[in-house]
């Protein structure tokens, strides 16, 4: 097993500096060849761990059975170095939105240079993860969201990513810029996790994941048949426009929930209130709309009217 | 004339507060004319030349102009992101979110779309609509119309700014969620006016927007009486193929002598990109092709790829990068 730090892209800084993308590349023979991405949006820091859990294990890998290492696996745990640099979730003096710049172009700004060479590394492979944390004011159980036009492709992969959730979504024009829907438009499968929340990690959520991707690696045959991993844990609930209520704030003022994240609720349980910090008197009650599943939970106490605070799925079997 | 309100919105600790708008002329009237800006809070020419605007036509509903006469309903909103304008954001601030991103919006949903949604419900019944904005930090623009994939009767009307450029563009993926493609499914002409550089007051550009508002409401009988404006622009109409952008192979500081709006040669120097760090020449940037300087770099700090001016020619090119600029809103 050949272990490697590629730079994919340099590209010059007013001041002296350069702005690098690198990959971490894990060759270990002819198979399919896989990639997980993670910050392309510079507050969130999930993925990040992740890679770092996976080069871990394939590391200790090399040691103990570098043959069952069969294709290649990429790393690329920061496309958005100067925003993780900054905290800042777009790319710093753009402020733009890196995952809405997807294909890019190799001649143009600098965040579509970083975009057209993310894809030109990941043409080919058989497999991309991209890696999410939601951003700073939601946290989110772990799951997959993919959208409707690649769902006989991707549903299959996302049930055995040991996720809880496979969210699937209606086309919407400008997701047509991420980086998800340009690899999926050219025959890369790219499955989106999102997990956790902006700007922390939460190991417990990777352990989830990591034990996912290594069984559909193995299943594309990037491990060996014979490598014995650790069996499934999670079996996700199919979540899509028709089951999944968004709980926008009534009021502005600052959300405090009274449950706890990835819980079953009940129609009309209450799941926290909206208080106001200058008097003592409860603004707004915040109560679920139906029996289902909370999957999204504001971690960002402050609201404006309209602030999403939660998301529930909407289903009769209770959980957790 | 009659200050309204687009939205009223509580706030999580200061006092609740409402995004204004002028309603000038007979209100029994439907619109006929909606003049938009500060969607993004630093965008400065069109704030202050749209409240500009709203004085002279609520003055001239007043008859304090003798010789003109308000024959419709307008609609001015100076700006619609206030705590942007308050706090020098352009996007909204509690969330970082590009209003300009959020339509059509919606009014149960996050709060930009709620707002969004408000300015759309408030200017849709406008046959003219105007979105008046001012480029970004770093980028100073002739002042200029801009249409995307227009119909012919806004071919035809956007010369009525006599602004002296008119560029049209083709509509992209991000611009599918702006304000004036959610105002194309209501029929009626959609313009925006784009003029000079956001973050500062640009005083020439600032005038000579106010004049190319006030003919385009003259020429459309909106306004009745002399043009208050002789001067005459050379207009010059660009398609979309005739846009040639320069981006920088080096970085460093850019600097350039020129203004925008001038004609130049090819093979005329621009500017030139120095060493930060040494200040030596790192390369002198030349015009590749003949054209009007349309748009010019005033921030200095230049990245591998930046964009430093672009031109228009006269005749079509093949030059496909400018659509790839256009796909990151620029």
């Amino acid at each position: 097993m050949d272990i490697r730090l590629e730079t994919i892209l340099a590209l010059e800084l007013p001041y002296r500096e350069e702005l690098k993308l690198y990959r971490t590349v894990f060759d270990g023979g002819p198979g399919p060849r896989v990639a997980v991405t993670a910050g392309i949006h510079g507050d969130e820091l999930e993925g990040l761990y992740l890679c770092h859990r996976i080069a871990a294990w394939l590391e200790e890998l090399k040691i103990r059975r570098p043959d069952a290492l069969r294709g290649r696996v990429e790393l690329y745990p920061a496309l958005n170095p100067l925003g993780l640099d900054t905290l800042t979730r777009t790319v710093p003096v753009f402020d733009s939105d890196l995952n809405r710049s997807f294909p890019g172009h190799s001649q143009g700004l600098l965040p579509q240079r970083m975009a057209a060479a993310t894809l030109a590394s990941l043409a080919g492979c058989a497999l991309v993860v991209d890696v999410h944390a939601s951003n700073i004011y939601l946290r989110e159980i772990p799951q997959v969201r993919i959208a409707e036009e690649f769902r006989d492709t991707l549903v299959p992969l996302a049930e055995r990513m040991n996720l809880d959730v496979i969210w699937l979504h209606g086309a919407v024009t400008v997701l047509e810029a991420t980086i998800a829907h340009s690899l999926n438009s050219t025959g890369v499968s790219c499955l989106v996790v999102e997990m956790g929340v902006g700007m922390r990690i939460t190991p417990a959520f990777i352990d989830q994941l990591l034990i996912g991707l290594l069984n559909v690696w193995r299943d594309l045959g990037v491990l060996a048949p014979d490598l014995p991993l650790p069996d499934l844990t999670h079996q996700p609930l199919l979540a899509d426009g028709s089951n999944v209520h968004y709980l926008n704030a009534a009021t502005s003022g600052m959300f405090v929930p009274c449950v706890d994240h990835w819980k079953a609720v009940t129609q009309d349980q209450l799941l926290g209130t909206i208080v106001s910090p200058h008097q003592g008197e409860t603004l707004a009650e915040v109560r679920s709309p139906v029996d289902g599943v909370l999957f999204t939970l504001r971690e960002y106490p402050l609201v404006y009217e309209g602030s999403l605070m939660a998301r529930i799925m909407a289903q009769e079997v209770s959980h957790g | 004339m009659a200050e309204r309100t687009l939205l009223s919105m509580t706030a999580p600790l200061r006092e609740d507060f409402a995004i204004p708008y002028h309603d000038i002329g007979d209100p029994q009237r439907r619109p006929r004319a909606a003049f938009v800006a500060g969607v993004s809070g630093t965008e400065i020419n069109g704030i202050f030349v749209l409240a500009r605007l709203a004085s002279f036509l609520a003055n001239v509903a007043a008859g304090g102009h003798p010789t003109q006469q308000l024959t419709e309903r307008v609609l001015v909103v100076p700006a619609v992101n206030l705590l942007g304008v308050n706090t020098r954001s352009g996007p909204w601030p509690f969330d970082r979110t590009n209003i300009n991103r959020m339509f059509p919006g919606y009014d149960a949903g996050e709060t930009t779309q709620r707002v969004a949604w408000a300015l759309l419900s408030a200017t849709r019944d406008a046959h003219y609509r105007i979105d008046v904005r001012s480029s970004n930090l770093d980028f100073e623009e002739l002042p200029q119309v801009r249409l995307y994939e227009p119909r012919s009767e806004e071919r035809e009307d956007a010369c009525l700014f006599g602004l002296p450029a008119v560029i049209e563009r083709p509509i992209n993926r991000l611009y599918t969620s702006t304000l004036t493609y959610a105002w194309r499914a209501y029929g009626g002409e959609n313009f925006v006016v784009q003029a000079g550089q956001a973050g500062y007051l640009q005083r020439h550009h600032s005038e000579r927007l106010f004049r190319a508002l006030v003919a385009f409401l003259q020429r459309t009988g909106i306004l009745r009486g002399p043009e208050l404006s002789q001067e005459e622009e050379d207009l010059h109409y660009f398609g979309p193929r005739q846009a040639v952008p320069l981006l920088a192979e080096r970085a460093g500081m850019f600097v350039s002598r020129l203004d925008v709006g001038v004609w130049i040669q090819a093979g005329d120097v621009i500017g030139h990109i120095y060493d930060a760090f040494d200040g030596s020449i790192r390369a002198e940037v030349r015009a590749p092709v003949a054209g009007l300087l349309t748009g010019l770099r005033r921030q200095p700090l230049l990245c591998q790829g930046d964009l430093m001016a672009r031109l228009h020619t006269l005749r079509p090119v093949a030059d496909i990068h400018d659509e790839h600029l256009h796909d990151q809103g620029q």
